[in-house]
C-alpha cells in the first residue's frame, strides 16, 4: 500500500536538518524491511509572523510502499526516532496516511495549500486528520510540528509542490548530457522548461554541478532554462535561485 | 544593507531576491554558516539567503547573529 510520511519542526539553529532526520527514517525503514521508500521531498509552508519557526518554515514528506501489516511499527519507529532525534526546543510533528484508503484526497490538499496562505492551528490539523483517518502525532515541545506535517502530507499528495531534497547525480561529458542520456541516470518524468514543454531525448542540455528536482504533475522533473548564446546547445539546468517557486 | 531596530535585530533591507546584495553580505560576514542543503535558494554557496542563521520574514529575513 501507498503511504506517505512528512514530518515538521524537528530542528533547531544547531541541528541537523528534518530533511535528514527524513532520509534517516526512509533507510531505516528500508533497513527493516518493512517496505520501499522514495525520494523526500521539502515543501514551503507560510511565513508569517503569527506562525512559530526556526528560521525557515518548510515540511519533509516521501513515499512508502509498505506491506498494511508493517504500519504501525512504521509509526511506533517514527514516533520513538522523533521523540529522540528532534532538537531541543524543536516542536516535532508526525503525520502518517495511507494514500490507497484516503476518503477524501481533495480534503487534504485543500488544506496543504491553505498552510501555504493562512496561519492554521493544531486544533484545525488534529480535526481534520481525525475526520480522514489520518496518524498525526506530536512528539515534543509544543507540538506544533503537526501543523506543517499534514500540510506536507497535503502538497505532497497534489503532485504540485516541492522540491526533491539533494541533487541529481548526472554524468556529462564536459558539463553537457542530451535528454536521453539524463533520463537514463534518474528516476525523472522529464527534462521541463519553465515555460513547461517537455524536451526530446536528442536535446543537448548544460547540466550544473548540483542539479535539483521539483514535484510537478506528480512526477519529478529536471527544470531546464534557456541559453541565448547563439550556440548549438539551447538549454541549461535551471538554477536554484530561479527554483525558489517550487 | 541593514535595516536596525531600537533592540540591535537586523533586517536585510533588499528582500527575497536581491542575489548579488544577499552574496556580497556573506563575503564580508565572519559568522556565516551554511544552511542544510535543502534550504539553500541562492546559487552561490556563500550568500546570506543560504545563512543558517538568517530567519525568513514575509518580506526579507533577519540576521540572527546577536547585535
Amino acid at each position: 500500500m501507498n503511504v506517505l510520511i512528512c514530518i515538521d519542526d524537528t530542528d533547531n539553529l544547531e541541528s541537523r536538518g528534518t530533511g535528514e532526520l527524513a532520509t534517516i527514517m526512509a533507510k531505516e525503514i528500508e533497513r527493516r524491511s518493512w517496505g520501499r521508500c522514495d525520494f523526500v521531498t521539502r515543501h514551503q509552508l507560510l511565513i508569517h509572523p503569527d506562525v512559530p519557526y526556526t528560521s525557515h518554515n518548510s515540511s519533509m514528506c516521501f513515499a512508502a510502499d509498505l506491506d498494511l501489516a508493517n504500519l504501525d511499527a512504521v509509526i511506533a519507529y517514527a514516533s520513538d526516532f522523533l521523540r529522540d532525534e528532534s532538537a531541543v526546543g524543536s516542536d516535532p510533528g508526525l503525520c502518517v496516511s495511507v494514500i490507497d484508503q484516503l476518503a477524501d484526497p481533495e480534503a487534504i490538499i485543500a488544506y496543504g495549500r491553505l498552510a501555504k496562505r493562512e496561519v492554521l492551528n493544531k486544533k484545525m490539523a488534529y480535526d481534520l486528520a481525525a475526520q480522514l483517518d489520518m496518524h498525526l502525532s506530536e512528539h515534543g515541545g509544543t507540538g506544533q510540528g503537526v501543523v506543517g506535517a499534514l500540510a506536507g502530507i497535503g502538497l505532497r499528495l497534489s503532485g504540485n509542490d516541492g522540491r526533491m531534497k539533494g541533487w541529481l547525480r548526472i554524468e556529462t561529458k564536459n558539463g553537457l548530457a542530451s535528454v536521453g542520456d539524463i533520463m537514463a541516470q534518474a528516476p525523472l518524468g522529464g527534462v521541463r522548461t519553465m515555460a513547461g514543454e517537455l524536451l526530446a531525448a536528442t536535446e543537448m542540455v548544460e547540466v550544473d554541478n548540483k542539479p535539483k528536482a521539483v514535484l510537478l504533475d506528480g512526477q519529478i522533473y529536471l527544470m531546464v532554462s534557456p541559453i541565448d548564446n547563439g550556440g548549438a546547445v539551447h538549454w541549461r539546468t535551471t538554477p536554484r535561485s530561479q527554483l525558489k517557486k517550487f | 544593507m541593514w535595516l536596525k531596530d531600537s533592540e540591535g535585530k537586523k533586517a536585510f533591507r533588499h528582500g527575497h531576491v536581491a542575489f548579488n546584495q544577499a552574496s556580497q553580505a556573506a563575503q564580508v560576514c565572519g559568522s556565516f554558516r551554511p544552511d542544510v542543503e535543502e534550504e539553500w535558494v541562492a546559487d552561490e554557496e556563500r550568500s546570506c539567503y543560504n545563512c543558517r542563521l538568517r530567519r525568513w520574514t514575509a518580506e526579507s529575513f533577519d540576521c540572527l547573529l546577536p547585535a
